[in-house]
Parts: structure tokens; sequence; C-alpha cells
């Protein structure tokens, strides 16, 4: 350090001799000129300043999807992100089927078939409304539902050659037990709302199988006699 | 960037932005918390302060407890204030709603206090230890808020007395519509 | 350019215009960081022997710590940055003050105000927010000698002759502006008429990042972007980024104080939105670093830096500011911030920030501007060697400790600290900022005594 300060003192004597004031007024000079090249397109293009532009839409992207998924709905009762989690697996979920949202789902999935009315059409597909194949024991109703079924049936006195496809397989849990339970529950039906635990249960048990015959879906599951 | 009102006006929209992002928008929503019953009919929580209790903060105040302890219990993702017993669950906005100064505090070189009188059992037990220096502690004894009588006992001071009524009066031992007591 | 000199011949005439301010903040710096510093060895005393000075309530480590706190920003920082801003615009913008009784009113408020609040502090009147302890009746007095005591810089920049800037300078307009401004709202909304609840913790987070990062760090980088380029002779490396710098400083430094409250009882969102702002103060930081670093570094340039008394701190300070803000980026992570809120470590982070980083660049800045001042040398090379080296050691103590203590606290329940090496490094800062005071008084004292005076 000592020869810092000599060092310091050169410093300081040449800036005593009068060079301070003006060499103040080059550098701001100097660095104005700086400033200013960088506007002129003949000095070339700089990578720096793209590689800024890049890192910024970076963060800002960054910072709208950090934002989405950690400001808890932007609610000023949420103090701590993990909170819902927590209480989503405090307890065991009940499930309450929507039968609204069922019946939504069973215009979509399968009113082009059976009918909104749950009717179906005569000769080619069989009723829901009245007939004992979606009543009763449940596990039939999820199955097909999930797994189809082709085969000669009979319902309520006459004869479909059906060709069901598996719709359950393109929807989850939930959505199969909301358009069960409403199929269960519309047009004069009347039988217990299913749950997603039990669609879950039955997918699992029957894995990825096709469709179901009507032999083998009555053997395991006879209709219900009234 | 040579103009000098326009570098003023550019820092100040800086500022203005923080401001109305943090600040304003925040009070909007912090601003108009009201006492609130866990259930429907339940009573109103937070509780009122007793009268003693808020001299006792100015006490607290004063002698700078803030610098050592803390007036929150972190959520049970982070850091252990629940898992030892500190609270039976996080603290939330409206515990704060009647202090005339809320306490948060930064820094921990005691134990977080905002559930502490839910802690103790007695008068007696926050009074020893304030009065005399727990082993391996780095709190200090605060003799001065105790006077000894003639026969040896000592004597709370007004100041000790008002004290230990505010600290008394840190709890969350109730649920609030945001958090409920673990069970 | 040699009328601008007066016929004292060895300073200036723009120096000597200041002079009578510049003297006045230099030497109630001094007198502050005295002040600090006892009250700094007293603290780290009290950690490690906790019945020290226990008697009486002036004494209570709270107070104690809160008056050191306070005698360190306001006294030694914030006197010692109205000094540099002051010399360095009126340097650059070649600005002669004429009515100098006006910063010097200032200054004098200044102090004599923050002497009442702080004695109100050690009498026991002190408000539990970090910076604002002090009476609420204190803070339109500071806020009003603040204006006269910092105004000077704007208007030595409105009125300079060319219409050239030095990125300098914005810094300097900006962190003027920025003290009244947070001061004012944050005391109207803590103290004159409280928010509610946490709404206080959140304005209180708000003022307080304000203060550290742009009015301290804002005037420090002033100096840092100053003497760099002025002692090594060289123009800033990328200065065309020293705008973008400039404004993404200020406009995601203002928004990172939430990201002091994770884990608090304040909406999710707004910490995570002062998360974010945490994270883009990585732009300013690189860009700062690459002007800093990429200025000196090339041919041999630090190793001359070393050589340099002033860049040598300044260096140190440079160096400072990047792993402090990098630091604050990290620590800003909830995962991390989760383990480490409440320790020490956001000591360690603190104290980089304003004694590595801002205390440095003061120190090496008053390097420079004293002998220009006065027209006398410093009197003893050995106490500036001295000085550097025992601040260097005692804050790099402080902060590896604070870090390290801070750390190993994380999942552990009680409350044991070390205070060993805390006390060691108080003691280290208080050799080297009497090694400084002496050496600064000496010179202040200088003119007084022709006969010490240096011809040429």
């Amino acid at each position: 350090m000592t020869d810092s300060h000599s060092s310091n003192n050169h410093s300081q004597r040449s800036s005593h001799e009068g060079s301070e004031g003006s060499s103040d007024s080059r550098l701001v000079e100097a660095h104005s000129q700086l400033a200013k090249n960088k506007e002129e397109p003949s000095e070339g293009f700089s990578s720096l300043p793209i590689v800024i532009v890049f890192l910024f839409c970076g963060f800002g992207f960054w910072a709208g999807v950090y934002l989405t998924r950690n400001a808890g709905g932007f609610s000023a009762n949420t103090f701590d992100l993990d909170a819902p989690r927590l209480v989503a697996d405090s307890g065991p979920k009940v499930f309450e089927a929507d039968l609204a949202k069922g019946e939504k789902l069973f215009i979509q999935q399968c009113a082009a078939c059976h009918q909104a009315n749950g009717l179906g059409v005569p000769g080619a597909f069989p009723p829901l409304a009245g007939s004992p194949w979606p009543l009763g024991n449940d596990e039939r109703i999820i199955k097909i539902v999930l797994a189809g079924l082709a085969g000669e049936i009979e319902v309520k006195g006459a004869k479909y050659v059906g060709n069901m496809p598996n719709i359950g397989a393109g929807l989850n849990d939930a959505q199969v037990a909301n358009i069960v339970s409403y199929v269960r529950s519309a047009w004069g039906n009347n039988a217990e709302a299913v749950t997603d635990v039990k669609v879950k249960d039955i997918r699992k048990a029957i894995g990825g199988r096709g469709q179901y015959s009507p032999k083998e879906i009555l053997d395991a599951h006879p209709l219900e006699t009234k | 960037m040579k103009n000098l009102n326009l570098i003023l006006a550019g820092v100040f929209f800086t500022l203005a932005a923080s401001f109305g992002g943090l600040l304003l928008s925040g009070q909007v929503q912090l601003g108009q918390l009201n006492r609130a019953p866990a259930e429907e009919g339940g009573p109103l929580f937070p509780p009122k302060e007793p009268g003693l209790a808020i001299q006792g903060r100015q006490v607290y105040l004063s002698l700078g407890c803030v610098t050592c302890h803390t007036q929150q219990v972190r959520p049970a993702g982070q850091g252990n204030d629940i898992a030892r017993g500190w609270a039976q669950r996080p603290s939330v906005a409206r515990d704060y709603i009647l202090q005339s100064q809320v306490l948060l505090g930064n820094r921990r070189l005691g134990p977080d206090l905002v559930n502490y009188g839910a802690r103790v059992k007695s008068d007696d037990e926050v009074h020893a230890h304030l009065r005399t220096s727990m082993p391996g502690s780095v709190m200090p004894a605060y003799g001065f808020l105790y006077t000894q009588s003639k026969d040896g006992s000592f004597r709370p001071t007004e100041d000790a007395v008002a004290l230990v009524a505010y600290l008394k009066s840190l709890k969350i031992d109730y649920s609030s519509p945001e958090a409920k007591q673990k069970q | 350019m040699s009328q601008a000199y007066s016929s004292r011949g060895s300073v200036s005439r723009i120096d000597a215009s200041i002079s009578v301010p510049v003297r006045l903040f230099i030497f109630s710096s001094l007198v502050w960081l005295l002040v600090a510093s006892v009250l700094g060895v007293i603290v780290a005393l009290k950690l490690q022997v906790p019945s020290f000075m226990g008697e009486c309530p002036w004494f209570t480590y709270g107070r104690i710590e809160t008056l050191q706190r306070n005698a360190f920003i306001y006294g030694w920082a914030s006197n010692a940055l109205f000094a540099l801003n002051l010399w360095i615009m009126s340097s650059l913008a070649r600005f002669e003050l004429k009515s100098s009784w006006l910063p010097v009113l200032g200054g004098a408020v200044w102090n004599l105000t923050l002497t009442y609040g702080l004695v109100q502090v050690l009498l026991g009147q002190l408000n539990g927010f970090a910076l604002l302890e002090m009476p609420k009746e204190v803070a339109p007095a500071l806020v009003v000698a603040f204006v006269f005591a910092a105004l000077w810089p704007a208007v030595a920049f409105a009125r300079r002759p060319t219409g050239n800037v030095f990125v300098s300078q914005w810094y300097i307009i900006g962190a003027t502006f920025v003290f009244p401004v947070i001061t004012v709202v944050a005391q109207l909304m803590l103290l004159w008429c409280p928010t509610l609840g946490v709404m206080q913790a959140l304005v209180h987070s708000w003022f307080y990042q304000n203060l550290i990062l742009l009015w301290l760090g804002g005037s420090a980088l002033s100096a840092v972007y100053y003497f760099i380029a002025k002692e090594s002779g060289r123009t800033i490396s990328a200065y065309y980024l020293a705008t973008v710098g400039f404004w993404t400083y200020f406009l995601f430094a203002s928004w990172t104080g939430p990201a002091t409250l994770l884990g608090s009882p304040i909406p999710v969102w707004v910490q995570s939105v002062g998360v974010i702002a945490s994270l883009m103060m990585l732009v300013p930081i690189v860009i700062t670093a690459v002007n800093f670093f990429g200025t000196l570094a090339p041919r041999n340039g630090i190793a001359q830096s070393w050589n340099n008394t002033t860049l040598r701190f300044v260096l140190v300070g440079a160096v400072s500011f990047t792993l402090a803000a990098l630091l604050n980026v990290v620590s800003s992570t909830r995962s991390l911030n989760a383990l480490v809120r409440f320790t020490e470590f956001a000591q360690a982070q603190e104290h980089l920030t304003v004694y590595s980083f801002v205390s440095m660049v003061i120190f090496g800045a008053a390097y420079y501007i004293l002998p220009r001042l006065t027209g006398a040398f410093w009197p003893s090379a050995k106490l500036v060697y001295l000085h550097f080296w025992s601040c260097a050691a005692g804050s790099l103590l402080l902060v590896v400790t604070g870090l390290t203590q801070g750390w190993a606290a994380h999942g552990r329940t009680d409350f044991a600290v070390s205070a060993a090496p805390g006390l060691l490094a108080a003691v280290l800062l208080l050799v080297g900022h009497f090694a400084f005071a002496l050496n600064a008084l000496g010179m202040l004292t200088a003119e007084n005594a022709p006969s010490n005076r240096r011809a040429y």
C-alpha cells in the first residue's frame, strides 16, 4: 500500500496541475459520445443488446408463468401456497355426483343413439328410461360404459343388435360417474348414484379390454327383476 | 436521458408503479379486514386486546424486544414453527388487525412470540423468565423491571405487569376463517 | 480552463465552492461512524455476555442495536453520501455552488435532528419498524433537512454548461429523489395514520428495500461508475447498456420488498411479485458487473486498481455489490428462503450491502476527494493500510460467520449463536474506522495550520 500511496500522490499532483477539471469534462464528453454511437447503424450490430432483449423476454415469460402458478388466485386470504393441497389431502374426499354435469355429458356423448329423452330409437338403439339394464347393480352399467357392448340383447320385450363403443374410455372417473348417476336417476329411473372411486376401481379391474358380449355381462351381473 | 425532468419523471414512475402495485393493491385487499367468526354465529376473532396489554406493547416496543423476537408463525411447508409446537396453525392477516403496531419482526435470536400466551402457564412463569437469565439463553435478565423488598422477595414494576399482560395476550389459539386450528 | 482554479493554487474553484458543506458532511459522517462502531462493539459484546450493561433500561440489546443501525445508516452513510453526491455532481457538471450556507444548514438540521431522535430512542421512545424507530416528529425535520442538504446535485445537473451527461449523474438524481418520497409515504402509512394490520409490514418492507437499494445503493453505484472511469482513465466498456442498467435497477429494486416477507401472513401473490422482482434484478446486476469488471479487467487493470487506494476500496465495493445482489436473488427463491429466513443469514446479506459495498465505496471516494478538497496529503500511509485491511477482514469475517451460522441454524430448535467471531469483527471494524478517522481529521484540520500544507 506504500506504493499505492505514492500513486495516489501522483494522481493528486496531476490533478492539482489543472488537469482535473478538464479530465472530468473529457470523461463526460467521451461517454456521451459512446452513448450516441450506439444509435448509428454504421457501428455494426453488437450481440449484447440482443441477448439482453431475449433475457428480458425470457424473464417476462417466466414471470407470467410463475405468477399464475404462485399467486394463490390473487386472493387476500391465501398466505400459504401449500394450503389448498394440504386441505385437499387432509381427509377422505367425498364425491358427490353432479347430475347437471352428467346431463350435459349425456347429451354430448350418448344422446345421439339413446336420445335425450332416454327412449332410444325403436329397432336400432335400446331405451334407457325404464330399462333394467342401467338400474340395480351399478357395476353392470359402469362396465358397459367403460368397455362397450356388442351383440343381440333384449330390452323391454324388443330385440336390438347393439354395437355400443367404449364411451367411458375417453372420459375421466368423475365424468363417467356423473353420466351413470344421471342415467340412473333421469326419466323416472330411480337408482343410487355412483362414485368416481367405484368407477376407478372397476376401470382398474377390467383393464383395457374390448367390448362385452351380452352373455358375458349378464353372467357376471344378471338383470335384477323388479 | 439528458433532461432532468425526464429522469425525475422516470424515477417517479418506477416508485409510483411499485407503490400502486404493492401498497395500494395490498391496501384494497387488506384494508377492509374485520373481526370474523370461524364458524357462522361463533364469537368474533381476533379477540379484543385487554387495556393492560395495550400498555404492555409500549413496554415491548420501548425495550426493543422486536429486535430478537418475531411474531409470526410460518406455514407448515416453511420451517418448523408448527412442528416445534409454537402454534397450531400459521398466522393470517386477520390475526393482526387490532394491533396498533404490527411487530412481525425479521430476526430470531429468540423464539417466536405470536402464540406465547398460549404456551406459558402462569404470570409467575413469565415474570421469572424476565427477571432471571435462563441457562444457555442469550436473553439477559431484565432485572430493572423488578424491585426487591426487604424480605428478599421481588415485586414487579408497573412496566413489568403491563409487559406480562401483553405477552400473555399474544395468542392465536382460535380458528379463523382462513386457518383452522390443528386438532 | 485555467480560470476555473482559484489563486489558492491546489484547490479548484469548484471544490472551493463546495468545500464547507462537503467538509461538514464528511466530518459529521466520521463522528457518526465512530459512534456506530463503538455501539457495534457493545452490541457484539452483549451477544457474548448477555448481562453486560444489563442493569439499566437504556442499554437493552434492542435499543443499542437500534441506535447502532440508525447511526450507521443515517449518520455515517447518508452524511457521507451527501458529500459524495455533491462533490461528484459538481465535478461532472462544472458547478460552482453560490449559496453554500443552504446545504450547511441542511446538514446541521439533519445531524441535530438525528441526535435528538437517537437520544429519544435511548430513552425508550422507539417504534418497531427498522430504520423508522425514531419518534414520528423526527421524520418531517429529517425530510426537510434532506432536501436542503441533497438538493444541490440536481441544481448542478440542471445548470451544467454542456448537454452531456455521465451515468453517475442519473444515479445521483434518482437516489436523491427516492429518499424523501419513500420516507414521507412510509411515515404517513406507518406512524401518522397507520394502516391496518399486516399492511404495515408490507409498507415497511417497501420503504426498507428502497432505502437500502436505491438511496444508499444508487448513490454508491454512482460513485463506483465515476471512480472506475476516472481513476482507470478508461471508458466504461459497455456504456450503451448503462441506461438499461439504471432503469431496470430502479424499476425492479423498488418491487423487491415483499421478497423479504416470504412466509409471512401477507397475501401470497404479493410475495410472488417480490420474488419475481428479485429475480429480475439479475438484469441490472449483470449489466453493472459487465460495466465494472469489463472496464477494469482488460490489460491488467485489476492489478493496477489494487495499487490505487481509491480503486482498491471501490473494487471491493463493486465485488461486494455483485455478490450481495446475487445472494439476494438466490435467497429470494422460496425453497432457500424457507431455510434461512429469520436467521443471521439475512443480517450477513444486509451487512454485505450496507458495509462491504456502500461503506467501502465511500471510503474509496473519501481517499480521492479529501486531498482535492483540502489541498493536503493523507497524513499516514500506514493508517490507510491499517484501515483497508482491518475493515476488509472485519467485514469478511462478519459476512462469512453470518452466512454460515444462518445456514447452520435451519432445522434447529435452539438459538445458540457463537458471538466471538462477531465481536472480533466489530473490534476490527472499530480499529479500521479509527485509523480512517485519524487520517481524515488530520486532513480536515490541515488547512488551519498552513505549515502543514504541501507546496507543489
